[in-house]
C-alpha cells in the first residue's frame, strides 16, 4: 500500500518535471527539473530493490552529468526565445505526426499478446534478490556476460573522446602560455642588459 | 545466477580484436609523434587491414563468440573482406587529398580504422544489443569525420546535419528494439529466430511497429527513402575522401547488417517486413534516378546515384531468398570499384590546384585527358548497368531474384527506374566526349589516384572474366545465412 | 575455273578496297586490272567450252538456306546465255578497268574507285550465273549497291549524290516487282531453283491465281511482276528515269554499268526465264509494247539533248528497247545477240565521249564543243566506228543484231509485232539521227569552246585508247562473226537449252520466221539509217540554221522533247510531293506528337518535372528532414495496419 502510493507519488512527480524541463522559459530551471527528475527515478529505482542503479543515478547523472549541463547552459549565451521561433508554425504537422504514432502504438499495446515462447525466457534472467545482490548481478552480466558490449562502449568513448579533441581542440597563437621550461631555462645574461646611462641623454 | 570463471570464445572475432588493438597502438604513435605520422598512420591503416582480412580469410567456417553476441560465419566473412577492400581505398583516396588541402591531421587514418572496426562489428551482430552499438561506433566516428575539415562552413554543416539525423534514427532504431524486446522477450537473433519459428497465428501488431522502427534505423544508414535526406547535403558537404568512404564501405556494413537482421531473426515473418522493404526500394530507385537527372553538382549527384543503387540493392532483400542475398552480395562487390574509381576521378578534378565538383568542369575532357575520360566512361556505363561490365551483372541478379520471388512488378520498376538513371549517366559521358572545354583540368594527378582510376576501370571491364568464382563465394555467403 | 571468273573480281575488290592504302594507287589498280584480265582470259576459255563446246554445267559451292521445302544453294550455271553474258561482262569490264587507270588519273582516291568497280563486276558475274532466283537477285542487289556507289562516286557533288539516291530509289520499284515475282514463282513451283521452274513451267500454264483481288492467269502474273523487276533496272518506259541523272557518275562507270552490262540484266532475267515466259503470251505482249514505246520514246528525247552522255545513256534507253521488244516477240536471241554487239559499240561510244570530255578538261556540253577533229582525230575515228555501228550501217555489228530484231518483229505477224516494227523504224532514223548530231557538233564547225580549252586539246593516253581499240574491233566484227551462232542456221545447236523457243503456227521458229520477210523489210533500216544520217548532215553541216529554226516553228513539240517528256516533273509532283506530304503527316502528327509526346519525350518531360519536386524536397533544413523520417515512419506503420496482415 505504503509502496503503491511511493511509487505513484515519485512517478508522478518525475513526469511533471519532465514536462517543466521542456517547457519552462529559463534554461537554468530546466536543468533544474532534470535534477529533479533524476532524484525521483532514483527513488523508483529503490522502490524496485535496484538500489545500486538508484545510487548510480544519482552520483553520474546529478553530480555530474546536470551539473555538467548548468555550465554549459550558464556559459553558453543561447537564446532560447529565438530557439523557438517556427514552433507554432510546425506545431499542427508535428502533432498531427505525433497523435498518429501515438495512437498506432495504443493500438498495439492494445493488442498485446505475449508470444508463449517469450512468456517463460522473460521471467528467468532475474535472480532472486536474495541470493544474489545487486552489484554482483550487474558485474557478472556487465563484466563477463556482456564483455563484448563493455568494451565496444568504451571504444564508442574513445571516438568520442578522439572526436571531441579533432573537431574543437586547437592551437592558437593569438594567446599567451606558460611555458614552464622556457621560464626555467631564463637565464639574467641572456634579457637582462646592463647600460651605462650618458649624463644628459636618454637610454 | 553462476559465476562463470573460463573466458568466452574469441576466436571468430580475431580480426576484431585485432583492429581494436591495432587502432589504439596507432593512436599512441599519432599523439607522440605528431602530425608528421600522417604519412606512416595510413599505410600503418592499410597495413592493418590487410592483416585484418587474412585473419578474416582464415579463420574457417567461424561461429559465435561473446555467449552468442557476435557471429562470423561466410556471410560475414564475405561482408567483410569487401569492407576492409573499401576502407582501404578511402584511406588511399585521402592522403593525396590531405597533404594537397593542408588538412593533415593524423586522426583521419585513425578514425577511418574505428569507423572500420564498427563496420565489422554490424556485419557479426548477432543481437539487438551487439547490432546497436555497432552501429554507434560505426556512426560516431562518421559524424567526426564528415567535419573533419572544421574551418568550413559545409563541412560542419554536413557533419552536424548527418549527427543530429543520426541521433533521431538510432532513437526510432532503439525504440524498435525495444517494442522487439518487449514483445519476443529476448534480443538475441538466435533466440528471436527460435521465438518467430515456434509462433503461429497472427503477429502482434506491436511486433511489427518495433520491426518497421529499426527497418527505419536502418534504412537511414544505407540512406533509402524516406530516410535518406541527409544523403545529399552531407555528401556534398563532406571532404570528398570522407564522401568516398560514406558512399562505400558503411553502405556495404549496414546493407549486410539489414540483409542479417532480415533474413536472420525475422525470417519467419517475412510477410510483415516485405511490404515495407519493397515500398522503400520502389521509392528509392524513383528517387534515386529522378533526383540526379537536375543535378549539377558530381558529389550530390553520386549521392542520388547511391541512393538509386541501395534501392536496387533492397530489391535483393525484398526478394527474401538466398538467390536476393546472392545478388546483393555480388552488386556489392561490384558497387565497390565502380563508386572507387569514380571518386579517385572526382579527387582528380582540379584546376589551378583547387578542386572543383561541378559537372560542367568536366566538358571536353575526352580531349584532355582521353585514358580518364575513358575510365570514368566506363564507371558510368557500369553504373548505369550496361553489360558487359560488372554492374550490369549485380542489377541482372538481384531483379531476377526478385522474379523468382514473384514480385513482378518490383523488377519491372526496377528496370525502368535505371532506364531513367541511364540518362544521368550518360550526360556525364556526353558533357566529357562532346562539350567544349572553357578550361581543362589540371595534368597532375598523384599516382595512388592514377593507380585507383586505371585499376578499378580494369577491374570493371574484365569482371565479366571473374563473375562465376565472386557469384560462387556469393552463394556461399548466402547459403550460410540463409541456408540452400 | 568458272569459280575463279566470278570471285576474282571480289578479290580484286577486296584487296582494293580494304589495303587500298597500303597497296597504293598503282598496286590497286595493277590488282584489280589483273584479276579482271585473268577473269576475262578465263571467260573466253569458258565460252569456248560451254558454248562452242556445248557443255552446260553448274557448278554448287554450298547450301545458302535450307528452310523446309525452301532450298536455295549458292551455285553458278553456266550455260550458253551465261558464258555469253560472262564473256561480255568480263571483257567490257576489263577494258573499262584499263581505260580508267587513265581517265582517273587526276582524282584522289583511285583505290575505292578501281575496288568499286571490281565489286560491280562481282555482283554482275554472280547475276549471270546464278543457278535460281534467289542467287540471281543477291546479284541483282549487288549491281544496284555497287551502281548507287559509283554513281556518287563524287560524293561532294549534291547532283551525283541525287542522282545516286534517285537510280536507287527507281530500282527499288522495280526490286518490288521483282521480288513479288520471285515470292509468286515459289508459291506457283515450291522452288526458285530454274531446272526446277523450268521443268514444271508447262504444266503450271494455264493455272490461275488470285492477285489484287482478282483470279488471273498464274504465269502471266508472275512474269510480268519479274518483267516489272527488269523494266527498273533496263530503264524501261516509265522506269527509266534514273539513266540519264546516273550519268553523274564518271564517265568508266556509264560506260560499264549503265551502257554495256547492269542495263541489260533485265534483258538477261527475261532471257533466262524465256522457258516459263514462253508460257505466258500475254505478259510477252506487255514486254513487246513497252519496249517498243520505250525504243522509240527515248530516241526523240535523244534527238534534243546537249549534253553529250546524256545523249548516249537515252541512245541506250532505246536500244534497251529494241531488246525489250525483240524479247517480247520472242527472239530471245535476237536481244541477246544485240545485248552483246550493243555491249561492245556503246561502250566504245562512251568511252570515246569519256576520251573527248577527258581531253577539254570535263566539258560535257555539245554547244560548247566543236571542231574538235583535227585535235583528237583517234577518238574521232572511235566514235565514227561507234555510231556506224549504232546506226546499223552494214557489216558493222549493230547492222546485223538491229536488222534480225525487227524482222523477227515483223515475222512475228501479230498486231504488236507489227506496232513494235513500225516504232523501231521510226527510232532508227532517230537513231541515226543524234548520232550524227553529236559528231557533228563535236567534232565539226567552228570551236565553241574558249581559245585556251581549245588549244590545250590533247589526244587521250594510250592506257585509254588501248581499250577503245579492242571495243572498236568488237563493235566492227563481233556483228558478222556471231551472226551464224547466235541467230543464223546454228542456232539451235549454240543456244542449247538455255533458251527455250516454242514454235509457232507452221511450225517454224521466229528466228526461221524472221529470215523469212521480205525483202524490204530486210533493207528499210539501212535505208531509213541513212536517211537519218543524211538529215543530220544537212540540219548540221550544210544548213547550220535548220535546228534553231525548227524548234522555233515547232516549239511545244521542242520543249516537249527537251523536257524529257516531262517525265520527271510528273514523277515529283505525283510520288515525290505526295509521298513528302504524307511524310510530314506522319512525322509531325504521328511521330512527333503521338509516339514522341507520350513516348520518349512526355516520359522524359515528366521525369525532368519530377526531379525538379524531388530536388525541392531537398531544403537543406534539419527539421524538414526529421519531419520527412517522422513522416515516413508513421506512413509505413499506418499503411502496414491499414492494409498490412
Amino acid at each position: 500500500m505504503i509502496q503503491a502510493l511511493a511509487f505513484y507519488l515519485f512517478a508522478a512527480v518525475t513526469v511533471a518535471s519532465g514536462v517543466m524541463v521542456i517547457s519552462s522559459r529559463n534554461p537554468v530551471h530546466s536543468v533544474l527539473f532534470l535534477i529533479l527528475a533524476f532524484f525521483n527515478a532514483a527513488a523508483l529505482f529503490v522502490l524496485l530493490g535496484a538500489e545500486f542503479l538508484a545510487m548510480i543515478l544519482i552520483v553520474v547523472y546529478v553530480g555530474a552529468v546536470a551539473v555538467l549541463f548548468l555550465f554549459v547552459v550558464m556559459m553558453l549565451d543561447i537564446n532560447f526565445v529565438e530557439l523557438r521561433q517556427g514552433f507554432a508554425r510546425y506545431l499542427p504537422i508535428g502533432a498531427a505526426i505525433g497523435l498518429v504514432l501515438l495512437a498506432e502504438i495504443f493500438l498495439a499495446v492494445g493488442a498485446w499478446t505475449v508470444i508463449p515462447v517469450t512468456a517463460d525466457s522473460s521471467i528467468t534472467p532475474i535472480p532472486p534478490m536474495n541470493e544474489v545482490t545487486n552489484t554482483h548481478a550487474l558485474g557478472a552480466l556487465i563484466y563477463t556476460h556482456y564483455v563484448y558490449l563493455f568494451q565496444t562502449a568504451g571504444l564508442i568513448l574513445l571516438v568520442a573522446m578522439i572526436g571531441a579533441i579533432v573537431l574543437t581542440l586547437r592551437s592558437r597563437s593569438d594567446v599567451k602560455r606558460q611555458s614552464v621550461d622556457e621560464q626555467n631555462a631564463r637565464r639574467p645574461e641572456d634579457v637582462v642588459e646592463v647600460v651605462k646611462v650618458g649624463r644628459g641623454g636618454g637610454v | 545466477m553462476n559465476a562463470v570463471t573460463s573466458l568466452p570464445v574469441m576466436m571468430p572475432a580475431s580480426a576484431e580484436i585485432f583492429l581494436a588493438i591495432a587502432g589504439m597502438v596507432l593512436l599512441m604513435i599519432g599523439v607522440f609523434r605528431g602530425e608528421s605520422s600522417l604519412r606512416f598512420l595510413s599505410y600503418a591503416t592499410i597495413a592493418t587491414f590487410a592483416v585484418a582480412a587474412i585473419l578474416v580469410v582464415t579463420q574457417g567456417g567461424g561461429g559465435e563468440a561473446f555467449y552468442g553476441l557476435f557471429v562470423s560465419e561466410g556471410f560475414a566473412q564475405f561482408a567483410k573482406i569487401l569492407i576492409l577492400i573499401g576502407s582501404a581505398f578511402a584511406v588511399l583516396l585521402s592522403r593525396d587529398y590531405l597533404v594537397r588541402e593542408q588538412a593533415g591531421r593524423f586522426e583521419f587514418p585513425i578514425l577511418i580504422l574505428f569507423a572500420t572496426l564498427g563496420m565489422l562489428m554490424m556485419v557479426s551482430a548477432n543481437d539487438l544489443m551487439s547490432l546497436y552499438m555497432s552501429l554507434e561506433l560505426q556512426s560516431l566516428s562518421l559524424y567526426v569525420m564528415a567535419s573533419i575539415r572544421r574551418d568550413t562552413l559545409k563541412a560542419t554543416e554536413a557533419g552536424l546535419k548527418y549527427f543530429v539525423l543520426g541521433a533521431l534514427s538510432s532513437g526510432m532504431l532503439l525504440y524498435g528494439c525495444s517494442m522487439i524486446y518487449g514483445f519476443a522477450g529476448t534480443t538475441s537473433f538466435t533466440g528471436l529466430a527460435a521465438v518467430f519459428a515456434a509462433q503461429t497465428g497472427v503477429v502482434p501488431l506491436g511486433l511489427v511497429i518495433g520491426i518497421v522502427f529499426l527497418i527505419a534505423g536502418l534504412a537511414f544508414k544505407v540512406s533509402a527513402v524516406p530516410f535518406h535526406m541527409w544523403t545529399p547535403d552531407v555528401y556534398e558537404g563532406a571532404p570528398t575522401p570522407v564522401t568516398a568512404l560514406f558512399a562505400v564501405a558503411p553502405k556495404i556494413a549496414a546493407l549486410a547488417l539489414f540483409v542479417r537482421a532480415m533474413m536472420d531473426p525475422f525470417a519467419d515473418l517475412i510477410g510483415s517486413w516485405q511490404q515495407v522493404l519493397v515500398f522503400v526500394s520502389i521509392a528509392s530507385m524513383g528517387l534515386g534516378a529522378l533526383g540526379a537527372l537536375v543535378q549539377t553538382n558530381i558529389k550530390r549527384l553520386m549521392a542520388y546515384s547511391s541512393i538509386g543503387h541501395m534501392g536496387y540493392l533492397l530489391v535483393g532483400i525484398a526478394a527474401g531468398n538466398q538467390a536476393g542475398v546472392t545478388g546483393v552480395m555480388l552488386y556489392l562487390a561490384t558497387y565497390i570499384f565502380m563508386n572507387v574509381g569514380t571518386f579517385a576521378m572526382i579527387l582528380a578534378m582540379r584546376r589551378d590546384g583547387r578542386l572543383v565538383e561541378e559537372i560542367g568542369d568536366l566538358a571536353g575532357l575526352s580531349k584532355t585527358h582521353p585514358m580518364m575520360a575513358l575510365a570514368l566512361m566506363i564507371f558510368m556505363f557500369s553504373m548505369a548497368g550496361i553489360p558487359p561490365l560488372a554492374g550490369f551483372f549485380g542489377k541482372w541478379y538481384v531483379f531476377m531474384a526478385a522474379v523468382d520471388a514473384g514480385l513482378f512488378g518490383l523488377a519491372v520498376i526496377g528496370i525502368l527506374t535505371s532506364v531513367i538513371g541511364a540518362f544521368y549517366y550518360l550526360r556525364i559521358i556526353k558533357i566529357m566526349y562532346f562539350d567544349e572545354a572553357t578550361q581543362p583540368l589540371d595534368d597532375a594527378v598523384s599516382q595512388d589516384l592514377r593507380v585507383i582510376l586505371y585499376g578499378s576501370a580494369v577491374v570493371t571491364v574484365l569482371f565479366v572474366l571473374f563473375i562465376s568464382p565472386v557469384y560462387d563465394a556469393a552463394k556461399v555467403a548466402a547459403i550460410s545465412l540463409v541456408g540452400a | 575455273m568458272l569459280t575463279a571468273i566470278v570471285f576474282l573480281p571480289l578479290l580484286g575488290a577486296i584487296i582494293a578496297g580494304f589495303f587500298g592504302r597500303q597497296i597504293g594507287d598503282r598496286g590497286a589498280q595493277i590488282v584489280t586490272c589483273g584479276a579482271m584480265g585473268i577473269s576475262a582470259i578465263l571467260g573466253v576459255i569458258a565460252f569456248i567450252e560451254v558454248a562452242l563446246g556445248g557443255e552446260p554445267r553448274t557448278v554448287r559451292l554450298m547450301n545458302w538456306i535450307s528452310s523446309g521445302t525452301f532450298e536455295v544453294d549458292w551455285a553458278l550455271r553456266f550455260d550458253t546465255l551465261t558464258a555469253v553474258m560472262v564473256i561480255v561482262v568480263t571483257v567490257v569490264s576489263t577494258c573499262v578497268h584499263v581505260y580508267s587507270v587513265g581517265y582517273m588519273s587526276h582524282d584522289a582516291s583511285k583505290p575505292r574507285f578501281m575496288a568499286y568497280l571490281s565489286l560491280f563486276t562481282f555482283a554482275m558475274l554472280m547475276l549471270v550465273t546464278a543457278d535460281n532466283l534467289v542467287q540471281l537477285f543477291f546479284g541483282w542487289e549487288g549491281v544496284g549497291l555497287a551502281s548507287y556507289l559509283l554513281i556518287g562516286f563524287w560524293f561532294h557533288k549534291p547532283t551525283a549524290n541525287a542522282a545516286s539516291i534517285k537510280a536507287f530509289v527507281v530500282n527499288r520499284v522495280g526490286d518490288f516487282g521483282f521480288a513479288l515475282g520471285i515470292f509468286g514463282v515459289y508459291m506457283l513451283f515450291d522452288s526458285v531453283q530454274f531446272d526446277v521452274i523450268f521443268a514444271a513451267a508447262p504444266d503450271v500454264a494455264g493455272q490461275t491465281m488470285e492477285f489484287l483481288g482478282f483470279q488471273w492467269d498464274a504465269l502471266t502474273i508472275v512474269s510480268i511482276l519479274l518483267f516489272i523487276g527488269a523494266m527498273g533496272k533496263s530503264a524501261q518506259l516509265g522506269l527509266h528515269t534514273w539513266l540519264p541523272d546516273a550519268m553523274e557518275g564518271p564517265t568508266p562507270v556509264s560506260a560499264l554499268i549503265h551502257a554495256a552490262t547492269m542495263v541489260t540484266a533485265g534483258v538477261f532475267l527475261v532471257a533466262r526465264m524465256s522457258p516459263m515466259m514462253e508460257y505466258a503470251p500475254t505478259a510477252l505482249e506487255v514486254v513487246t509494247v513497252v519496249g517498243a514505246l520505250t525504243a522509240f520514246f527515248a530516241a526523240t528525247i535523244g534527238v534534243c539533248q546537249t549534253d553529250i552522255k546524256r545523249v548516249i545513256a537515252y541512245s541506250t534507253c532505246s536500244q534497251l528497247g529494241y531488246m525489250f521488244f525483240a524479247l517480247g516477240v520472242g527472239a530471245y536471241p535476237a536481244a541477246i545477240f544485240h545485248l552483246m554487239t550493243h555491249a561492245f559499240f556503246k561502250a566504245l561510244l562512251f568511252l570515246s565521249a569519256g576520251s573527248v570530255i577527258h581531253a577539254i578538261h570535263d566539258e560535257q556540253d555539245m554547244r560548247n564543243m566543236g571542231g574538235l577533229w583535227r585535235k583528237i582525230p583517234y577518238t574521232y575515228a572511235m566514235m565514227w566506228i561507234g555510231s556506224l555501228a549504232l546506226a546499223g550501217i552494214p557489216f558493222f555489228a549493230g547492222y546485223y543484231s538491229k536488222d534480225i530484231m525487227l524482222e523477227a518483229a515483223f515475222g512475228a505477224h501479230s498486231a504488236v509485232g507489227t506496232f513494235a516494227f513500225w516504232m523501231g523504224i521510226a527510232a532508227a532514223v532517230l537513231t541515226a539521227f543524234y548520232s550524227w548530231r553529236l559528231l557533228y557538233l563535236t567534232f565539226h564547225g567552228t570551236p565553241r569552246m574558249d581559245q585556251h580549252t581549245f588549244d590545250h586539246a590533247h589526244e587521250s593516253p594510250p592506257v585509254m585508247m588501248g581499250p577503245l581499240v579492242v571495243l572498236a574491233i568488237g563493235a566492227i566484227f563481233s556483228g558478222f562473226v556471231g551472226y551464224e551462232h547466235f541467230v543464223g542456221d546454228g542456232e539451235a545447236a549454240f543456244w542449247g537449252a538455255s533458251i527455250l523457243m516454242l514454235a509457232r503456227e507452221g511450225g517454224e521458229n521466229i528466228l526461221e520466221m524472221a529470215h523469212h520477210v521480205p525483202t524490204w523489210v530486210k533493207l528499210l533500216p539501212f535505208v531509213m539509217g541513212l536517211i537519218g544520217i543524211g538529215v543530220a548532215t544537212l540540219a548540221y553541216v550544210l544548213r547550220p540554221g535548220i535546228p534553231a529554226a525548227t524548234a522555233k516553228a515547232v516549239r511545244p513539240l521542242y520543249l516537249f522533247l527537251l523536257n524529257k517528256w516531262y517525265f520527271d516533273e510528273a514523277y515529283d509532283w505525283l510520288f515525290v510531293k505526295r509521298s513528302w506530304q504524307l511524310g510530314q503527316i506522319f512525322w509531325r502528327h504521328g511521330d512527333q506528337s503521338f509516339i514522341d509526346g507520350f513516348g520518349p519525350d512526355g516520359i522524359a518531360s515528366m521525369a525532368r518535372a519530377l526531379a525538379g519536386r524531388a530536388s525541392a524536397l531537398q531544403s537543406g533544413y534539419v527539421y524538414h528532414y526529421a519531419f520527412a523520417m517522422l513522416i515516413g515512419v508513421s506512413a509505413l506503420i499506418s499503411w502496414y495496419i491499414v492494409f498490412g496482415g
